[in-house]
C-alpha cells in the first residue's frame, strides 16, 4: 500500500499524472492537492511515502511543501514534477530535500521509467544541477566548519562522481569509468541528495542562529 | 640731490657780491618813500618776524659798489621775493613783477641789470615788494618777504638761478606730475576692485597731494592769494581723510565712527576758516594741521602695530618710509612758523611724494603679484571643477547603467516567468492530452524550444565546459534512447564562454542534428568532436548512416531541418557545412567565432 501526495494545479496535468502514478504503482492511494496550503495540510494529517511536488503555484512555491515533508515525514520520498530545467529553479528544492525531479513534458513512458527509478533509490542529476551542487560544497566562505558536521563534507569518491556528472557523463558511463555497478553510483547519487540537503538544513540553522545572536 | 646741494653750495662766486642789508620803509607810492625813517635791517627779510597783522607795501633800498664792471651782462637774483615786485636801478624802472593770481614765492627771480643804466661806483637798488601778511596765508613761507640779493654776471647767476628752479619748481612739477598720474590709476584700480578700497584711497591720497603741490610749480593761478591759500588749507582736510582711511584700510581696519569723523571734518575745516576769517587763517591752519598730523600719526601707529600683529613681526620697510614722511611733515609743519634753512624745507618737500611714489609702485605691484595668484588659483579651481564633473558623470553613467541592467534583468525575469506560467503550461496541457502522437511532439519541441529562448533572455553568458558537458548528457543520452551507439570527444579545462544567445542557438543546431541522426539516418553510430582552433569553436558530428538522399540536399530540405541550421550558424557570424554522400553517412561541420569579448581576460 502506497500513500502517494500529488500537487499540481492544472486540472487535465493532475489527471493525466494520477493516471500515471496509479499505473506505476499498482493499488496506490493518491491525495490530490491544487494548492501550498491544501498541501500542507494534508502532510500534516496523513502519512505519504512518496509526494509528486510541482514547483510553481498559485499560492506559493512548491518548496514550501518539500521543505514541511521533510520536517515532518522525513521517510517520506519527495520528488519535484516541474516546467523548469533550470538549476535555479530546482536547486532550491533539492536543498529543501528533493529527491530527484522530472520535467514534465517527457513523453508518459519515460516518466514512469523515471518514476520507478526514483522509488528504487536512483535519482536522476543533470550537470548543471552536479556544478550547483559541487559549488554549494566548495565555497570558502561558509560559516560551517566540516570538522562540526564530518558527514556534510562529500566524500572524494562523491565528488569524482559529481564531477563526471557536470563534464556531462551519464552515469552508467561513470559507472563503467571508476569500475563501480550501477547500484553504488546510485548510491553515491543518494548521499549527495542527502548531504545537500543536511548540508543546507545546517547552514540555514546557523544562519538562524547568528542572525539570532546579532538580533539580541 | 646731493648734486644739487652741492651745485647750492658754490654760495660765494667770486665774481658776485652779496647784499645782504637793506633800508625798509612802508610806502604805497611809485618812488621810495624819503618822508618817513627807513630803518637798516638785515637780509633774508622775513615780514612774519616783525610786521605781525600789518600788511601794506614795503620798500627795500639796497646800494652796492660796481668797482669793475665785467665784460659781460650783469644781473641780480632773488633767492626768494614773496608778493608782487617792482625794481628801480638809480631810479629807474628795471622789473616790475607779478599781479593778481601769480604766484612768486616759490619762484627764484633773476632779473637783468641793463649795463647803461648801471653807474661806475655807487648804485642803488629800490624794491617795493607787496605781499601778505603772515596771518592771512597759512604758511609763514607764503607771507611776505625778501631774500638777499646777489649781484654778478649774468652768466654766474643764470646758472644758480636754474639750480635754484629745478629743485623747487622742476623737480616738483615732475614728481608731482607723476604722483597725480599714479594716483588716478590706483583710484580707478581701487575703484574697480572694491575688496581693495585702501588702492582707492591712496590713489585719492595721491591726486591730493599732487595738487597741493601743484601751487609750488604753477606759475600763476586764476584765483587771487587769499583764495588760494584757502583752497589749498581745503585741500589739506581730504588729503588726511584719504591718508589715514589708506592706513586704516591697508591694515584691514574699518571704522565707521573714524570714517564719518573724517567726512565731516573735510566739511568744518573749511567752514572754520571761512568764519574765522582771514586775519585770523594762520593761526587757525595751524590748529587743524597739527591735528591733522595727529590724526595721520595715530593711523601710522594703528596700521603698523595691525600689520606687526597679523604677520608677526614689524613691517620693518613701511615703518622707515612712515618714518621719512612724517620727519618731511614736521619739517613742513615747522617751517610753517620759524624759519628754517632754505634747503632742507625744499628738500624735505620733495620727500612726501617720493615716498608716496615708492608705495604706490609697490602697491602697484602687490596687487599685481595677488591678480597673479588669484588666475592661479582660479585655473587650479577650474581644473577641479572639471575634474569633479567628470567624476560625477560617470558616477551618474555607471549608475545608469546599473539601473538599466536591473530593469533588464527585472523584465526578463518577468518575461520568462510569463512564459513558463502561461505559455508553459498550454503546451504542457497539449503534450498529455492530444491523442495525435505528433502533435504531442511539436508541443514538447515548442516547450523545449520556449525553455530556451527563456534561457536566452537571462542572458548569463556560459562557461564552454558546462555548455559542453550540458550539450554531452542530452545528445548521448537521447542517441542511447535510441540505440545509436554515441562517442564524444572534448578538450578539458576549457576557458572561454558563450554568451547566453549562442549557447541557445548552438544547442538547437545540435539538438536538430542528433533529431536527423536518429529520425532519418538509420545510422548506428554517431561521433561528437569538438575542438578550438584560432579562436574558432569546431564541432563536427559524424554518423554512419544512409547521408541525406540526393535531391533532398539541393531544395528540399525540410524534413532535416538543414536550412534553419545554416541560418542559425550563419547569424552566429559561423558556417555549418554538409557533407553528405549516400552510403557515406553525413557529416556536419559547425565552426562559430568565439568571440573575443567573451574571453576571460587573463
Amino acid at each position: 500500500m502506497t500513500n502517494i501526495l500529488l500537487l499540481e494545479d492544472l486540472p487535465e496535468i493532475r489527471a493525466w499524472m494520477r493516471s500515471l502514478v496509479e499505473r506505476v504503482f499498482p493499488g496506490c492511494q493518491v491525495s490530490e492537492a491544487a494548492r501550498v496550503h491544501d498541501a500542507i495540510e494534508l502532510v500534516s494529517a496523513l502519512r505519504f511515502d512518496l509526494a509528486l511536488v510541482d514547483l510553481g503555484l498559485p499560492d506559493g512555491s512548491g518548496v514550501d511543501v518539500v521543505a514541511k515533508l521533510r520536517d515532518v515525514q522525513p521517510e517520506a520520498q519527495c520528488v519535484v514534477v516541474t516546467i523548469h530545467d533550470d538549476d535555479e529553479h530546482l536547486f532550491p528544492a533539492l536543498q529543501a530535500g528533493a529527491f530527484g525531479y522530472i520535467l514534465k513534458e517527457q513523453p508518459r513512458e519515460l516518466i514512469a521509467e523515471q518514476l520507478q527509478r526514483i522509488s528504487q533509490g536512483e535519482p536522476p542529476l543533470s550537470p548543471s544541477i552536479a556544478r550547483r551542487v559541487m559549488a554549494h560544497f566548495s565555497a570558502k566562505n561558509k560559516p560551517l566548519a566540516p570538522s562540526l558536521l564530518p558527514n556534510v563534507s562529500l566524500t572524494d569518491r562523491e565528488s569524482e562522481v559529481l564531477l563526471r556528472v557536470a563534464k556531462g557523463y551519464t552515469l552508467p558511463e561513470i559507472g563503467v569509468q571508476l569500475g563501480l555497478s550501477r547500484h553504488t553510483i546510485a548510491d553515491y547519487v543518494k548521499q549527495i541528495y542527502r548531504k545537500l540537503n543536511v548540508s543546507s538544513r545546517a547552514e540555514a540553522a546557523l544562519e538562524a542562529q547568528r542572525l539570532g545572536l546579532f538580533s539580541r | 640731490m646731493f648734486a644739487l646741494l652741492w651745485a647750492l653750495g658754490g654760495h660765494a662766486l667770486a665774481a658776485t657780491q652779496t647784499l645782504d642789508q637793506a633800508w625798509v620803509v612802508a610806502g604805497e607810492g611809485d618812488r621810495f618813500p624819503t618822508d618817513r625813517t627807513p630803518l637798516l635791517r638785515a637780509l633774508p627779510d622775513d615780514w612774519a618776524d616783525w610786521r605781525g597783522n600789518d600788511g601794506g607795501p614795503l620798500w627795500y633800498r639796497l646800494r652796492f659798489d660796481l668797482t669793475q664792471p665785467g665784460p659781460g651782462l650783469m644781473a641780480l637774483y632773488m633767492a626768494r621775493v614773496c608778493g608782487r615786485y617792482l625794481l628801480q636801478l638809480n631810479g629807474q624802472l628795471v622789473h616790475r613783477a607779478g599781479g593778481d593770481g601769480v604766484q612768486l614765492c616759490n619762484r627764484p627771480q633773476l632779473v637783468t641789470l641793463p649795463g647803461t643804466m648801471l653807474q661806475p661806483g655807487t648804485n642803488t637798488l629800490d624794491l617795493r615788494v607787496d605781499g601778505e601778511p603772515l596771518s592771512q596765508v597759512a604758511s609763514r613761507l607764503h607771507s611776505g618777504g625778501l631774500s638777499a640779493i646777489e649781484i654778478g654776471p649774468l652768466a654766474t647767476l643764470t646758472r644758480r638761478h636754474a639750480g635754484a628752479s629745478a629743485l623747487q619748481i622742476d623737480a616738483p612739477q615732475a614728481v608731482s606730475a607723476t604722483l597725480a598720474l599714479m594716483g588716478c590709476f590706483m583710484f580707478v584700480l581701487g575703484w574697480r576692485h572694491r575688496r581693495e578700497s585702501y588702492l582707492a584711497y591712496f590713489g585719492a591720497l595721491s591726486v591730493g597731494w599732487a595738487l597741493v603741490e601743484a601751487r609750488r610749480w604753477l606759475p600763476e593761478l586764476p584765483w587771487p592769494p587769499a583764495v588760494a591759500e584757502f583752497l589749498q588749507a581745503a585741500l589739506l582736510a581730504f588729503v588726511t581723510l584719504a591718508a589715514v582711511q589708506f592706513l586704516l584700510r591697508y591694515a584691514n581696519c574699518r571704522i565707521g565712527w573714524v570714517s564719518q569723523a573724517l567726512a565731516a571734518q573735510c566739511v568744518v575745516m573749511p567752514a572754520s576758516l571761512v568764519l574765522a576769517g582771514a586775519p585770523w587763517l594762520h593761526g587757525v591752519v595751524m590748529i587743524w594741521l597739527y591735528l591733522f598730523a595727529l590724526q595721520i600719526g595715530a593711523a601710522a601707529w594703528v596700521h603698523l602695530r595691525l600689520r606687526r600683529r597679523a604677520q608677526g613681526r614689524w613691517p620693518v620697510p613701511a615703518a622707515l618710509l612712515l618714518c621719512l614722511g612724517g620727519a618731511a611733515l614736521l619739517v613742513e609743519l615747522v617751517a610753517r612758523h620759524w624759519a628754517l634753512p632754505a634747503v632742507l624745507v625744499h628738500l624735505a618737500r620733495l620727500q612726501v611724494p617720493l615716498a608716496l611714489l615708492v608705495v604706490g609702485l609697490r602697491l602697484v605691484q602687490k596687487h599685481g603679484q595677488a591678480l597673479q595668484a588669484a588666475e592661479a588659483s582660479r585655473a587650479n579651481l577650474e581644473v577641479r571643477v572639471r575634474e569633479a564633473t567628470a567624476e560625477i558623470e560617470r558616477n551618474f553613467r555607471q549608475l545608469a547603467e546599473l539601473r538599466v541592467e536591473q530593469v533588464t534583468e527585472r523584465e526578463r525575469k518577468r518575461i520568462a516567468a510569463d512564459l513558463h506560467d502561461d505559455l508553459g503550461a498550454k503546451l504542457l496541457t497539449i503534450v498529455h492530452t492530444s491523442d495525435d502522437p505528433r502533435i504531442s511532439t511539436l508541443a514538447r519541441e515548442s516547450l523545449e524550444e520556449m525553455r530556451l529562448s527563456v534561457r536566452g533572455l537571462t542572458g548569463k553568458p556560459v562557461r564552454l565546459g558546462d555548455a559542453l558537458g550540458d550539450w554531452r548528457a542530452e545528445l548521448m543520452s537521447r542517441l542511447t534512447q535510441s540505440g545509436i551507439e554515441g562517442e564524444w570527444s572534448s578538450p578539458d579545462d576549457l576557458p572561454q564562454t558563450l554568451s547566453a544567445r549562442a549557447y541557445v542557438q548552438t544547442t538547437r543546431i545540435l539538438r536538430e542534428a542528433t533529431n536527423n541522426i536518429v529520425k532519418h539516418s538509420g545510422a548506428s553510430q554517431c561521433t561528437f568532436t569538438c575542438a578550438i582552433a584560432e579562436g574558432d569553436l569546431q564541432l563536427t558530428i559524424q554518423d554512419n548512416g544512409a547521408g541525406i538522399p540526393l535531391e533532398l540536399d539541393g531544395r528540399l530540405d525540410r524534413g532535416h531541418g538543414m536550412s534553419s541550421m545554416k541560418h542559425r550558424a550563419k547569424q552566429m557570424q559561423g558556417q555549418c557545412l554538409v557533407e553528405s554522400g549516400p552510403g557515406y553517412g553525413t557529416v556536419i561541420r559547425l565552426t562559430l567565432p568565439l568571440d573575443r569579448a567573451t574571453l576571460p581576460t587573463p
